[in-house]
């Protein structure tokens, strides 16, 4: 069974006592659970059909075309249209849609033309439309929800890989030491966001939206894991001068065994306080790629490409930029705040004060 | 081990300190004074290599019973009410990467104010009539049995620095283009085969000869312009770096000093005082802003801001949303009369926007797949809804060119259950879970589309969104315009939203685009049939990779025919051709330019022609000073004046 022990327990007691942070965290959680059902409250799907005595689910299986339903045509149902239809008609049929009942790509335009639309309760388009009349509101979540997990995936690739390179390096040092850190004074000072360019310009766009930002991630993984190294290898050459390695080594403990049993517990406190900072980063990062059009293909969602509308249309369209940049600064704070309460709480000075 | 680290390490670096000297080096090298030249003599020995091209006479031997003409009845350009003076400040996207007009980088925007807009050519194309006006010539005499246009020189002609242009001018200009160091294909090839022999009579008068006496051959004789020979003597293999940053000597109104470049930040033109033609029938009224000031402005948003402030004088407002939105009718600074808009209807080639389908790819050299995709782009709605009903559909690749565009072609309409029957056809019937058509060996109907205009791409994501209604999924590339360039020249697209610039021409061309020359090596047998180890050929205007052997035949016709009658119908052949292969899906155009510019800036009466490209092509505006101290004063004290919105419908389609 996993049980923590008491050091931990006391930070962790220690993280819910600085209101502000534990606040942030449960907002981020709470955040990251509506994201998780996404489909169900921001979606131009039905939630649920009634349709001649049959039930449908139409959420999270395939596509129905419009023909299921009595409709004329193949292609997917449009069921706004069908359940005004059904209101109409009168009948036993009924369409229970979501909150807000577009996705981020169709090109709703309720006054007919491709225009930005301010905020409006009864179009369903609370926070307007963008230029080509998509629902910003269904746009910027689906785009949070991309650079959110993003920045989970980068940040938990970039620590398996700092944490690695940079306990080897401070725990064998010698020659293996110099290599590396030469090997990354080099590495690092290859422009990261060139290689992003050059690397985006030669995949071919049959490849899947999945697999690029998955190499999205590896680029910037490749050239973000060095920063973390350096802290590691300090703390690691720290710990390994303890009696307590010392102790370990003569027991007869394996390398491998000293550095993820004794050594990596005992210097969590300097990789937790940095990982809120590391997601801050990388939600950035892919923000202003995006800004600058290197990120993700159109028409995917993102923060940056709604910023850059944002920007294009600051006078005529002003609701897109507040959305967007809201959105950004409320979601940078949250994590800011958590990083800075957790930061407080391993702080180990709180607990060693000699009166 | 760790003595062989050291040295791997230090080697390493020393290879990169070495490195960084070598560009040291380089740089210091190249700032030291070029070696002299003088080519008099290697141009001199290929006159007389090429005795059947440069011919050298005397007035003597000039045919008897020549017609001379030289446009006069035609009427003026520009306005009598035009006065010289005043700066016209405008935005240069970016700045232009030499000042050579000729060579590597040198296509770009900026030409238009060091040559085609701005230089001098012997004759030139009236905007109203189509027909020539002179320039550099004073009187041409087409001989069409002969395939040779006699031209006299204006004796008053000269160079902006003084020089006198003369016969020899035009003798070196055909040296020049053919030569190998100007690095430029296309003029090589151009100038070395649409010309037959030019003859030098004396300093004033030549002619010259073409291949055939195509309906538009005194036009290609006369748009031609001179290349200042004295100034040119240094050219040689290292052409491209020693001209860069030179401002060659020009028959035109401007000259681009060198003070006045400040790289990568701005440039300015200055009006010659004492320009030879200041005083022409034709050039009086124009060229009228003792300036033009360009500064470097990248993001259209900013420079509408800096057009709005008046640090720019005029902003393109052919897009909706900048027409409609960003400057409406009623906004304060049009309402007060202080910015003016108007819309500008012309009629000329259309640039034939739309999908290039590259057919050697596989499925898409299907033409039920073709088909299926031109029925499955709704460009009805991204003209409807998009561009708010302003453009029109294009019909055809070669749309506005009179008679020779095709009278009743229709461009196919979106049509879902057309689109269907024609990817069923090409075994696509079922649906995927996300709606995308599959065929039974669970291919999906799925296409790469290419674009390289930033500002376009909303076009494309509604064109996805409608084409999934069909079962078609279009995946969306943005490129950069050179690396999108790249891709379809070396005929790497699936399909590419594309266009090409259209001249202002008699007839369409056919051969670039769709010959099989430029579409692959040796395309077809002898007999007719499709060569099975042709190899795709890049680098060519070619996007469809277009090869029918019917095709190759009309084109071949329609080079080789003098017929003016007979070329129009060759090319609306040719055009139902095209239209039935389904490889180009005809997008839409603009029959108009749209224009806000602040009050002071004044066009002729009526502006704009009909054969006009743009608001400054011609270059007719000018700036009155007074109203612009007017303007901004009253802007200050906030007095409004009258607003003009104005469309110039006269040449409505």
């Amino acid at each position: 069974m996993f049980r923590l022990n008491p050091q931990t327990l006391k930070k962790l007691r220690r993280f819910r006592q600085i209101k502000r942070g534990y606040y942030s965290f449960l907002a981020l959680a709470g955040l990251l659970v509506l994201l998780g059902l996404g489909e169900l409250l921001i979606n131009s799907r039905a939630l649920l059909v009634k349709y001649d005595g049959q039930l449908y689910f139409p959420t999270y299986t395939a596509f129905h075309p419009g023909t299921d339903f009595g409709l004329d045509y193949a292609y997917e149902t449009n069921y706004r249209e069908l359940q005004r239809q059904f209101e109409a008609e009168g009948g036993d049929n009924w369409v229970l849609m979501p909150l807000v009942p577009y996705n981020p790509y169709e090109n709703h335009a309720p006054g007919g033309i491709f225009t930005p639309l301010p905020p409006s309760a009864d179009t369903q388009h609370y926070l307007g439309t963008d230029t080509t009349s998509r629902d910003i509101l269904a746009r910027l979540f689906y785009g949070t929800r991309i650079a959110l997990l993003f920045a989970m995936a980068f940040t938990a690739c970039v620590y398996l890989v700092g944490i690695s390179i940079g306990c080897a390096m401070g725990y064998f040092g010698g020659v293996f030491d110099l290599v590396f850190q030469r090997v990354i004074e080099i590495w690092s000072n290859i422009p990261f966001l060139y290689m992003v360019i050059i690397v985006f310009s030669v995949i071919p766009s049959s490849v899947s939206l999945a697999s690029r930002i998955g190499i999205l991630l590896i680029v910037m993984v490749l050239f973000s894991w060095t920063g973390m190294t350096y802290y590691m290898r300090t703390e690691t050459y720290k710990e390994k001068s303890r009696d307590y390695t010392a102790a370990a080594r003569i027991i007869g403990a394996s390398n491998t065994r000293i550095i993820f049993r004794h050594i990596l517990p005992n210097v969590l406190s300097t990789l937790v306080t940095f990982m809120p900072f590391t997601i801050v980063s990388a939600i950035s990062a892919i923000t202003a790629l995006d800004f600058l059009g290197f990120g993700l293909p159109p028409p995917t969602s993102s923060l940056g490409e709604l910023l850059k509308q944002g920007t294009a249309n600051l006078r005529t369209a002003p609701w897109i930029v507040i959305s967007a940049f809201s959105t950004l600064v409320a979601l940078l704070t949250l994590v800011t705040f958590i990083g800075e309460a957790v930061r407080e709480s391993f702080d180990p000075k709180t607990f060693s004060i000699y009166q | 081990m760790q003595i062989s680290v050291y040295r791997l390490v230090t080697g390493a670096l020393l290879a990169l300190l070495l490195a960084a000297c070598g560009d040291a080096n380089e740089q210091a090298a190249s700032q030291a004074a070029e070696p002299q030249r003088d080519n008099t003599r290697e141009v001199a020995d290929y006159y007389a290599a090429n005795p059947e091209f440069f011919g050298f006479r005397t007035p003597a031997d000039l045919p008897a019973g020549l017609v001379w003409e030289n446009g006069d009845h035609l009427p003026e350009i520009g306005s009598p009410q035009a006065t010289k003076g005043g700066t016209l400040y405008g935005r240069l996207q970016d700045f232009p990467r030499t000042l050579r007009t000729i060579g590597p980088d040198s296509n770009g925007s900026f030409r238009a104010l060091l040559l085609d807009d701005v230089g001098m050519t012997l004759a030139k194309v009236h905007p109203e009539n189509l027909e020539l006006y002179p320039g550099l010539a004073e009187a041409w005499s087409v001989d069409w049995e002969n395939k040779t246009v006699y031209i006299k020189l204006d004796r008053n002609a000269t160079y902006s620095d003084g020089v006198p242009i003369t016969a020899d001018d035009y003798l070196f200009m055909f040296w020049f283009y053919r030569s190998a160091y100007v690095n430029a294909p296309w003029y090589n090839n151009f100038y070395g085969s649409q010309y037959t022999n030019i003859t030098r009579y004396d300093d004033h008068l030549i002619s010259i000869s073409m291949p055939e006496a195509k309906p538009d051959m005194p036009n290609r004789a006369l748009q031609i312009q001179p290349i200042p020979r004295h100034f040119y003597r240094e050219v040689g293999d290292d052409f491209t770096e020693r001209y860069q940053w030179k401002f060659a000597p020009t028959p035109g109104a401007y000259i681009v000093r060198e003070e006045d470049i400040r790289k990568g930040r701005s440039i300015a033109l200055t009006r010659l005082d004492n320009w030879w033609a200041k005083d022409k029938k034709f050039y009086r009224y124009r060229f009228n802003p003792d300036r033009i000031q360009l500064n470097v402005i990248r993001d259209t948003p900013k420079v509408f801001e800096a057009f709005k402030r008046g640090d720019i004088d005029q902003f393109s407002l052919d897009l909706a949303e900048y027409w409609y939105q960003k400057l409406p009718d009623d906004d304060p600074d049009v309402q007060a009369g202080y910015i003016k808009k108007a819309v500008f209807f012309n009629e000329r080639p259309r640039p034939p926007l739309g999908l290039w389908i590259n057919t050697s790819q596989p499925l898409l050299d299907n033409r039920d797949v073709r088909l299926g995709i031109a029925y499955a782009t709704n460009w009805e709605l991204v003209i409807e809804r998009f561009f708010r009903g302003d453009s029109s559909r294009l019909n055809t690749g070669n749309d506005g060119f009179g008679e020779f565009s095709h009278p009743t072609l229709k461009a196919r309409e979106f049509d879902i259950e057309q689109a269907q029957k024609y990817f069923a056809a090409a075994g696509f019937k079922q649906r995927g879970p996300d709606g995308i058509l599959v065929n039974d060996a669970g291919q999906r109907l799925a296409f790469t589309l290419s674009c390289g205009w930033e500002s376009l791409k909303d076009v494309l994501t509604i064109l996805k969104q409608e084409a999934a209604k069909a079962g078609l999924d279009f995946r969306i590339e943005m490129l950069d315009g050179t690396a999108s360039w790249k891709k379809v020249q070396e005929k790497k697209h699936d399909i590419a939203f594309s266009g090409f610039g259209r001249f202002l021409e008699m007839y369409p061309r056919y051969w670039e685009h769709y010959h099989s020359d430029n579409a692959y090596d040796d395309a077809f047998l002898p007999d007719g049939s499709t060569n099975p180890e042709r190899k795709l050929k890049t680098q060519t205007n070619n996007l469809e990779a277009f090869a029918v052997y019917e095709m190759d035949q009309l084109i071949d016709r329609y080079r080789a025919s003098e017929d003016r009658e007979e070329m129009i119908e060759v090319s609306h052949r040719m055009l139902e051709l095209h239209h039935d292969y389904a490889s180009f899906v005809p997008g839409y155009y603009q029959g108009f330019f749209r224009l806000g510019y602040w009050r002071w800036v004044r066009y002729p009466e009526g502006f704009s022609y009909k054969y006009s490209d743009g608001p400054n092509e011609l270059h007719v505006l000018w700036i009155d000073t007074a109203a612009k101290e007017e303007t901004l004063a009253a802007r200050k004290a906030g007095i409004g004046f009258e607003p003009s919105i104005t469309v110039y419908d006269q040449w409505a389609e």
